[in-house]
């Protein structure tokens, strides 16, 4: 065994040659030649960028009236108003880049809480077996199977006192996030009941390694892949969520959002279509933007599809 | 070869408990006599091969030798010391020695090796739950496990991906003797390999066993190559061993009726060589509830009403050779 | 004896996203009426996408490029496709390697094999193909007949699968059978009902078989002539014996050396090298990077296939210099 080592002078030095393409620089080759994949990233970039830069140049602060003192509300779009306003003279065009950056930080945020709580409660409940693994997946389900959207209007009702503290969007996204991750988990537990099967973690464990370490080093980065592709496809939900939360009357007032515009422009629909039909233009490209992002990921991290 | 015994498996049994899931309740219908009572010891540096078909419980009793799979009964002694015991122990020491002397290497080299990591750290992750090698010696010891299994350095920096079967086979043989194991549970290491890649890494196995005095626990349904490795053989049936011999004698005089019915059902490259064929019917039953008695009565040419009603004793009737028949002396 | 299917430098390329996978490069190949050839090959080989050519099933993103395939004397590639689909299962059928996917799961035995019967050819009544069936099924030794014609395939056994997966195949009586790695997913024990069957069936009903498979022990025992391929190229046809005992490509002797037998312990020579990558293949002869004889021409020069006698190729520059040993 150590015949060789004794031959040696000076332990050699590791050969950093060209390192090889990891898995993700082979996904990201697989990703860049579908053209929808790559069409829903741009999109995506498109609105980050969008609600990053574009408040500087908004004519107007957010849910301002400031137009219709001037006689302005209800005017169809012009130079001076792109989108046009609404009925209390709020300028659609500067409420809808507000309402880009809120319902990106709505579907992101809430995403990350749904997807960090998905894969803790996913990974505990796929690990362990017996008593523990029994309650967790009775956790999941029970959240998978209550009527999550009454939940969510409930409680925007129920703690609309925090709104008033300045928490209006944040509230949203708590909401969501603590009623989102059951999907995930349901999927993160399948797929380390497929993993962990698998015989590179026995391997592992006839080497002695702990279980923590088998899990979280060896378990957790080979499920992430279904995660990205859902987080993806959730961020889009989360958004559609928004709208509807709005749309029932169930946002916290004075929040500009997309939802908002379009709730009040769906009132005056026959008056004012303008309202309406931006923002949900809006809506309805970030989410296909998402979707397509989703399913381009899909297809990138497919090891099935992998030549 | 030495005598001295190295690992002793002492009546081995392991069951599946079956499941029928009501709304609210499990209720245990049945178990799968995946391994029922199996005992057998190897020395020093030998091959014992296990041969049998998908379903006789061979891949299920080198899990639950390596405590991959918890055993329902029996025990496994390594070095005179009680594996099951040291392991549920709990101490972390100990635990590391048994997982030291004591490797597996898997059937699937495409689902044995972590997708994620590169050779070099899938090679080294020994290092670090071990902690037997100073970090600085990492790079020696990885490029000299390399060289010992045919590859080069250069492939440390690689991902599992980028090898062929054979190559992904050797890294994952690499990484067992990265703890310089004693024995070697080996469950179909070539069954998945194309022909002529085989042959390399038999004989990279035996290659090794010289070398390093390593035993191994040959586990194939292949009986050609088994022949070709193995110092001694037991064959299983159904969760049992029906016969134990050296390997010559196992393969020159089978005693059961079904070792010589899976000898003659393999075909040998040589059109020259015709053998009588003993055809075995039907298919091998349910080991959900397996036959009585002697389990192989249903397909067995020879079978009389003693072995519906009686179960044969595993004798031993030669140096070195024990079988389960009640009409062994027929054959011998 | 005729040849039924004469193929010649067939190519089927695979036009996949990493480059253009050369599966089927130049293989050519002659089945006498009634014989069973052996097309023997590791994985990579091209054995499989030549039957799957022959047939015209090969799957995207695979296309014939190149050849000629007659078959009892019309030309398959020439064919139009509603033709060709009568020529399938009727005059040539295949059995697959796994018989779990070749099985549809969503029906019955008994509607697959009458499916099978009736495919292009409703002259026969359905009653008339339920008999059939019920027939076949007794022909592939499948005991009570009639109660497995209900069942679904989940609820058979893999050897049971792989006797209707045949049946199915020998629905129309064909007069070529592929059988493609028939026995590889099965037990030994089960592998010798299933090879004993074939050749039961091979003679009732008068088939020519062309047995594709990696086992050369499968070869010894079954087939009467062989065809080796390596990296989508044949290396040598022989007859099984001459194969065996007078090989003259170094590829065969390396898997003659390589085989271990059940019958006596031997020195296993392993070929050194792994399998080419088809997208880039080696220059010249295939083998030459694994070849203990290669000298400068096999790296250059890709060799011709000649005759070294009556019914005897090889496709090596140097075989005529070369003593190789065949089994000992």
């Amino acid at each position: 065994m150590s015949q060789l080592t004794e031959e040696q002078t000076a332990p050699p030095k590791r050969v950093h040659r060209q390192r090889s393409a990891t898995q993700w620089a082979v996904a990201w080759r697989r990703f860049k030649r579908n053209k929808s994949g790559v069409a829903g990233l741009a999109i995506v970039i498109a609105f980050v960028v969008f609600a990053i830069f574009g408040p500087l140049f908004a004519p107007y602060p957010p849910r301002s009236t400031e137009s219709l003192l001037q006689g302005q509300a209800g005017q169809p779009p012009s130079w001076k108003h792109p989108f046009g306003t609404e009925i209390n003279g709020i300028d659609v065009f500067s409420d809808s880049i507000w309402g880009a950056r809120n319902d990106l930080w709505i579907g992101v945020a809430a995403t990350a809480i749904a997807t960090l709580i998905g894969l803790a409660v996913g990974a505990l409940a796929g690990y362990s077996r017996g008593v523990i693994g029994g309650i967790l997946l009775g956790i999941i389900q029970f959240f998978f199977v209550i009527p999550t959207l009454l939940l969510i209007l409930l409680f925007s009702r129920v703690f609309q006192v925090l709104v008033y503290q300045g928490f209006g969007v944040n509230l949203i996204v708590l909401i969501l996030g603590l009623f989102g991750w059951p999907g995930i988990s349901f999927v993160i537990r399948g797929e380390i009941f497929r993993v962990r099967e698998l015989e590179f973690i026995q391997a592992e464990k006839a080497l002695g390694a702990g279980n923590l370490r088998i899990l979280f080093r060896h378990i957790v980065p080979n499920v992430l892949t279904p995660v990205i592709v859902l987080a993806s496809l959730l961020v889009a939900g989360n958004i559609l969520t928004e709208v509807v939360l709005f749309f029932l009357g169930f946002g916290p007032a004075n929040v500009a959002t997309w939802g908002e515009l379009i709730e009040e422009g769906v009132q005056y629909v026959s008056v004012y279509p303008w309202v309406a039909l931006f923002p949900g233009l809006l809506v309805v490209t970030l989410v296909l933007g998402f979707n397509l992002l989703g399913d381009g990921l899909a297809d990138a991290l497919n090891p099935r599809l992998r030549e | 070869m030495s005598d001295e015994v190295l690992l002793e498996v002492k009546q081995l049994v392991k069951y599946f408990d079956v499941f029928s899931r009501g709304v609210f309740t499990r209720k245990k219908v049945g178990e799968v006599h995946a391994v029922d009572g199996v005992s057998f010891a190897i020395k020093r540096g030998e091959t014992f091969g296990l041969v049998g078909e998908s379903g006789c419980g061979k891949t299920t009793t080198a899990k639950v030798i390596l405590n991959l799979e918890d055993a329902t009964s029996g025990t496994v002694n390594f070095e005179g010391r009680d594996v099951f015991e040291l392991l549920k122990s709990g101490k972390r020491s100990d635990i590391l020695q048994i997982r030291r002397g004591m490797q597996m290497v898997f059937q699937n080299p495409y689902l044995s090796l972590d997708p994620r990591m590169t050779v070099f750290d899938i090679l080294s992750e020994p290092f670090i739950i071990h902690g037997h090698i100073g970090r600085s010696d990492w790079t020696a010891r990885v490029y000299e496990l390399l060289t010992k299994v045919g590859l080069e350095p250069y492939h440390a920096e690689r991902y599992p991906h980028e090898f062929s079967g054979g190559q992904r086979q050797r890294i994952a043989i690499a990484r067992a003797l990265a703890v310089e194991p004693k024995f070697i549970a080996a469950d179909e290491p070539v069954s998945s390999l194309d022909v002529s890649i085989r042959a390399q890494i038999l004989n990279l196995m035996m290659e090794l066993q010289r070398d390093q005095k390593i035993s191994y626990l040959y586990i194939s349904h292949d009986l050609s190559s088994v022949r070709q490795i193995s110092h001694r053989v037991a064959v299983m049936y159904l969760g049992e061993i029906v016969e134990l011999a050296n390997t010559d004698s196992l393969f020159e005089h089978p005693l059961h009726p079904y070792t010589q019915a899976l000898i003659s059902a393999i075909p040998i490259p040589d059109p020259e060589t015709k053998r009588q064929r003993i055809i075995l019917p039907g298919e091998v039953p349910s080991p959900l509830n397996p036959p009585p008695a002697c389990r192989f009565h249903p397909r067995c040419p020879y079978a009389q009403e003693i072995c519906r009603t009686v179960k044969p004793v595993f004798e031993q009737v030669d140096t070195d050779h024990f079988v389960a028949c009640h009409f062994w002396k027929k054959f011998a | 004896m005729e040849d039924l299917l004469k193929v010649e430098d067939l190519r089927t390329y695979f036009f996949t996203e990493a480059g253009v996978v050369k599966a089927v490069d130049g293989i050519s190949l002659d089945v006498r009426k009634g014989e069973s050839h052996g097309l023997v090959g590791e994985s990579g080989s091209g054995k499989s996408v030549t039957a799957l050519s022959v047939m015209r099933i090969v799957p995207k993103p695979g296309k014939i490029v190149g050849g000629k395939i007659s078959f009892d004397g019309t030309d398959l590639l020439t064919l139009k496709e509603d033709d060709m689909r009568r020529v399938r299962g009727s005059k040539i059928a295949m059995v697959f390697q796994d018989p779990i996917s070749s099985l549809d799961p969503l029906y019955t035995v008994g509607k697959q094999l009458i499916e099978a019967i009736r495919a292009n050819n409703e002259t026969v009544s359905k009653e008339q193909a339920r008999d059939m069936a019920i027939s076949l099924l007794s022909n592939v030794e499948i005991s009570e007949p009639e109660r497995r014609f209900n069942q679904y395939p989940h609820e058979l056994s893999g050897g049971m699968k792989q006797r209707i997966a045949i049946a199915r195949a020998l629905a129309r009586t064909p007069t070529l059978l592929f059988a493609d790695e028939p026995t590889t997913n099965l037990d030994v024990t089960i592998q010798a009902q299933v090879l004993n069957l074939m050749k039961d069936l091979k003679k009732n009903f008068n088939m020519t078989l062309v047995l594709i498979t990696h086992d050369m022990g499968i070869i010894a025992e079954m087939t009467s002539r062989v065809t080796v391929v390596y990296a989508g190229q044949v290396s040598e046809s022989a007859e099984t014996h001459t194969l065996f005992y007078h090989p003259t490509h170094p590829y065969t002797e390396a898997l003659l050396k390589a085989v271990p037998r059940l019958d006596k312990r031997k020195q296993l020579q392993s070929v050194g090298g792994n399998i080419p990558n088809l997208i880039d293949p080696p220059t010249g002869c295939r083998f030459h990077p694994r070849c203990p004889y290669a000298i400068q021409i096999c790296k250059e020069k890709v060799p011709d296939y000649e005759e070294v006698e009556t019914d005897h190729f090889v496709a090596c520059h140097r075989w005529k210099e070369l003593s190789l040993v065949g089994v000992q």
